[in-house]
């Protein structure tokens, strides 16, 4: 049966889907903040230490400081952009898309077409 | 781990020739001995199957099907060279590495994710998935034309953008915007191709004005085409006429590709 921690876990994955970043957001963001959230789409999660190493491949002027990269990814996280399991160096991270949104056409509209659709006969 | 690389097809207008190219780039790719899949992110209006020769009935799981949990990313992948068929073309790819990872052309499932929308997070894992689990060199995405959501996220993550247009006016301003969102997300490798341009025109001055005006490289003038026309996505055209314009255009573009880093 469900309990009130696996609602307040529901609860937390819908707000992170509804707060997540788009393609477009990508667009607007630093260059090199822009680079790590391209690298973390790439490799689907990375962990703190795999971060800092691939920020130290970057050429030096797009480089972040230790400081920089975390203040960073406090940022990133906090807008729900990021999300993290576990803390500090032991972090690994993970991009949090926003879902697309479904169509707003009223709900009566689509489960007629479904019915429409179960209809159809087979050509 | 080396990855292999994302290609993005993608045009601003509609009826480019997107699907048919991507599809030819990927079995000639997959003729020079490379690991290919191809995604059809078109999820609301899928054809790139009819050109692999799939049907409904042939049809296995879908990309909808993973989107909505309930199969594996390697469930859905169809292996292009164990079912080529009987077209002439396509037989060429007997044996070869080549997947299909179809949308859904059923109703009902296009209009559930109409209607429900896309877990973007689920779509990014399914290809970022699909290179590993198959090993891919090359997964070619073939999108939805104009800019939306799941397209601009397809060119976020792409090695490779090719954006195909016509001699067109409206397909020339068009591509301009894309080619300004393409550089924002810094896509390493951003090419054009044009496509159905008439044969009466001077294919070089229309790849040199065009490479001019958007300062990218031009990777190919593909002529229209009746023979293309009249082939209608039954086969691909650039196996089955190998020797044709259009195909010897086609094959070009491929060394543009490999060439990639």
């Amino acid at each position: 049966m469900p309990g009130v921690f696996d609602r307040l876990d529901k609860e937390i994955k819908l707000k992170q889907q509804a707060d997540g970043i788009t393609a477009l957001d990508l667009v607007d963001l630093p260059p090199t903040l822009r680079k790590i959230m391209r690298l973390l789409l790439r490799e689907l999660q990375m962990s703190y230490p795999s971060l800092l190493e691939a920020i130290e491949s970057l050429p030096e002027a797009d480089r972040l400081t230790p400081d920089q990269l975390d203040s960073a990814l406090l940022s990133l996280t906090q807008q729900f952009w990021l999300t993290h399991i576990g803390e500090g160096k032991k972090a690994i991270y993970k991009v949090n898309l926003r879902k697309k949104v479904g169509s707003k056409l009223a709900s009566g509209i689509w489960s007629s077409l479904d019915e429409k659709l179960k209809r159809k006969p087979k050509e | 781990m080396s990855k292999g690389k994302i290609v993005s097809i993608h045009s601003f207008r509609g009826g480019t020739g997107k699907s048919n190219i991507s599809a030819n780039l990927a079995a000639q790719l997959a003729l020079t001995g490379k690991r290919v899949g191809v995604v059809d992110t078109d999820i609301q209006s899928p054809g790139i199957h009819v050109l692999f020769g799939l049907d409904e009935d042939k049809m296995g799981k879908t990309l909808n099907d993973f989107l909505h949990g309930t199969v594996t990313i390697k469930e859905v992948g169809f292996n292009i060279g164990e079912n080529t068929g009987d077209e002439e073309g396509r037989a060429k790819l007997q044996g070869k590495n080549l997947w299909l990872f179809p949308s859904s052309i059923r109703g009902r499932d296009i209009s559930q994710i109409l209607r429900e929308g896309i877990d973007f997070n689920k779509l990014n894992e399914g290809l970022q998935t699909t290179i590993s689990e198959f090993d891919l060199d090359y997964l070619f995405v073939d999108t939805h034309p104009g800019l939306n959501e799941e397209t601009l996220l397809s060119i976020a993550t792409s090695d490779i953008l090719i954006i195909i247009l016509r001699p067109d006016n409206q397909d020339i301003q068009g591509t301009s915007v894309t080619v300004d969102v393409a550089r924002s997300l810094d896509v390493p490798n951003l090419f054009l191709l044009v496509n159905k341009a008439l044969p009466k025109y001077n294919f070089d001055q229309i790849q040199n004005e065009i490479q001019n005006q958007f300062n990218a490289q031009v990777t190919g003038v593909l002529p229209l085409s009746f023979d293309m026309a009249e082939n209608a996505s039954k086969d691909l055209f650039s196996l089955r006429y190998p020797e044709h314009q259009w195909s010897q255009s086609l094959i070009g573009v491929v060394d543009f590709i490999l060439a990639a880093k």
